[in-house]
């Protein structure tokens, strides 16, 4: 079994960043009381369905992956057995943009 | 974590902060460490070796991939005028790339096929109506 990332970690990462924007979000609420509570759909803490977790530690394997792939297609073009930061950033610009 | 804060509205919103904080480090630290099993996995099938700062480097990059994915899904989803993300929401955000949407799509298809009978009737009968084989 290929090894991949934990879902509940993933989701645990997803909910603090969803958290931090919430945060956000109340404080503008707060500061324009003309508003009131019509944004409701952003002080809703989001959630996300098990499937998309998977998915997610999916897309993720595969930055990681890709990411080892490419350098050592570079490395290997140099004759070398290691991959070096160098390898790194000959390729990253372009799994940037893939990603 | 007690950070033994007393005090007013401003010092809870600190100490909230300090443990997102420890929180944060410590998430880091476990994506770390998959990161580096991930990416060990992969040297050893390429036979080849990977460099320490690298499979660092991968991380901390992968981490922030995994920020902005948050974002980009809560986005969509709340678009959609739904609060909780599902899987078209992940796929949606590789659409700048043909290939790794396509590759997202199959693997979740997998994920569908190996799931209960009972799950999948659920979801045909809400999708199509009918239980066919899937394509």
């Amino acid at each position: 079994m290929d090894a991949t990332f934990d879902p509940d970690l993933i989701h645990a990462i997803f909910k603090i960043v969803w958290s931090r924007r919430a945060e956000r979000n109340e404080e503008i609420d707060v500061v324009d009381i003309e508003v009131g509570t019509g944004t409701s759909k952003k002080s809703r803490p989001t959630t996300a369905n098990p499937s998309a977790l998977r998915v997610s530690c999916e897309l993720l394997r595969l930055f990681v992956t890709e990411a080892i792939e490419r350098a050592a297609i570079i490395a290997e073009a140099e004759g070398i057995n290691k991959i070096e930061p160098t390898h790194l950033e000959r390729i990253l610009p372009q799994l940037l943009l893939d990603f | 974590m007690d950070a033994g804060g007393v005090g007013g509205a401003g010092d809870s919103c600190f100490e909230k902060m300090e443990t997102e904080e420890e929180r944060t480090e410590l998430l880091r630290d476990r994506f770390r460490l998959s990161v580096i099993s991930i990416a060990d996995a992969e040297a050893k099938k390429l036979g080849m070796q990977v460099a320490e700062p690298v499979v660092a480097c991968i991380a901390d990059l992968a981490f922030k991939f995994t920020e902005q994915l948050a974002k980009d899904v809560e986005l969509f989803a709340c678009h959609a005028g739904r609060k909780s993300v599902n899987v078209k929401d992940v796929i949606l955000s590789a659409h700048r790339n043909d290939h790794l949407t396509s590759l997202l799509r199959s693997f979740s298809q997998e994920l569908r096929d190996k799931e209960p009978k009972t799950e999948r009737k659920r979801k045909k009968s809400s999708e199509k109506g009918e239980t066919s084989v899937p394509s």
